[in-house]
């Protein structure tokens, strides 16, 4: 897999490790800003309300 | 070949799983509290600008002089003191076993996005300094952290709120209280488990529990001590 980037990426050896590390950066922020911030909820370490209140998306719907 | 390719493929995943899981680590662990730290000092910002400005209603209610005759005036503005908007911060917490510094801002609703910066005020409870329950929940792990320690929390303890125009301090009935997430009566404005007989000016605060987890919930109910107006400055027992 990695290798078979590194073998379709252009230029050579520094310019094939400079796009890596802009594709690995870009992966990075992604993930942080995208998909960690969705998958986070599905993890239990914000339930702080009673009644679940957490699982709304919208804080009028908080609780009761 | 083909079985060193398969190999080397299973191998990539599975560093790439691990590097996932790393990296998630670090989100949650790290990057959510540099967020939340950020937000929440937005938010006192933001509440120190609007007191600053004097845009709150002024405290005492003087009684507007009645319109005389032909121009009704429509709702008496200082009456009332505005309802509070969703997603917004009205108050500052203080709570000294949290930690000298300790303080956050209080928004209004519970909803994910509002806790990401701050503690957040149950809407259908009572204002703050009511009569009634004024139910406050906030994060236990995870933005920031607010209330990482609270089974510190101990009987006598006070809680002191600040929203511009009065301080409020609370002390706590009892030690911090364990219930199940479905025990929504912890907010009632007289909850049964706190001991309290009669209708009052309460406070709750709620945040999970166990640490990591979600199956239960702690609570800690307090009940009005004193208001005191801000030109007397903050209440004494809170330094700094």
């Amino acid at each position: 897999m990695y290798g078979w980037i590194w073998r379709h990426l252009p230029g050579n050896v520094w310019l094939r490790a400079l796009i890596s590390l802009v594709l690995a950066l870009a992966v990075v922020y992604v993930l942080f800003q995208y998909v960690f911030p969705w998958a986070e909820p599905l993890l239990p370490f914000n339930d702080v309300t009673v009644d679940n209140g957490m699982n709304a998306t919208n804080g009028m719907a908080a609780v009761r | 070949m083909a079985i060193r390719l398969v190999v080397r493929t299973l191998s990539e995943l599975c560093v790439t799983a691990g590097a996932l899981i790393v990296l998630f680590v670090v989100y949650i662990l790290f990057w959510t509290g540099v967020r939340a730290d950020s937000a929440m000092n937005g938010e006192l910002d933001r509440l120190q600008n609007t007191w600053a400005t004097g845009s709150l209603a002024p405290a005492e209610p003087t009684p507007a002089p009645t319109a005389t005759g032909g121009t009704p005036s429509a709702a008496p503005p200082a009456a009332a003191p505005a309802p509070y908007r969703n997603g917004t911060s009205f108050a500052v917490m203080y709570i000294p076993r949290l930690g000298s510094g300790w303080h956050k801002p209080v928004l209004q609703g519970t909803g994910s996005g509002v806790l990401k910066k701050g503690l957040g005020h149950y809407t259908d409870t009572a204002r703050l300094g009511e009569t009634g329950n004024f139910s406050v929940a906030g994060h236990r792990r995870t933005y920031g952290d607010p209330f990482k320690d609270f089974p510190k929390l101990r009987k006598g303890d006070r809680v002191y709120l600040f929203d511009g125009t009065s301080w409020y301090t609370y002390v706590l009935d009892r030690d911090p209280f364990r219930t199940v997430p479905t025990d929504v009566g912890v907010i009632d404005p007289v909850p049964r488990e706190s001991g309290w007989t009669a209708p009052g000016r309460y406070l709750t605060l709620t945040t999970c529990d166990p640490e990591w987890g979600h199956s239960h919930r702690l609570i800690a109910w307090a009940h009005l001590e004193t208001v005191s107006p801000a030109e007397q400055g903050r209440p004494k027992g809170l330094s700094g």
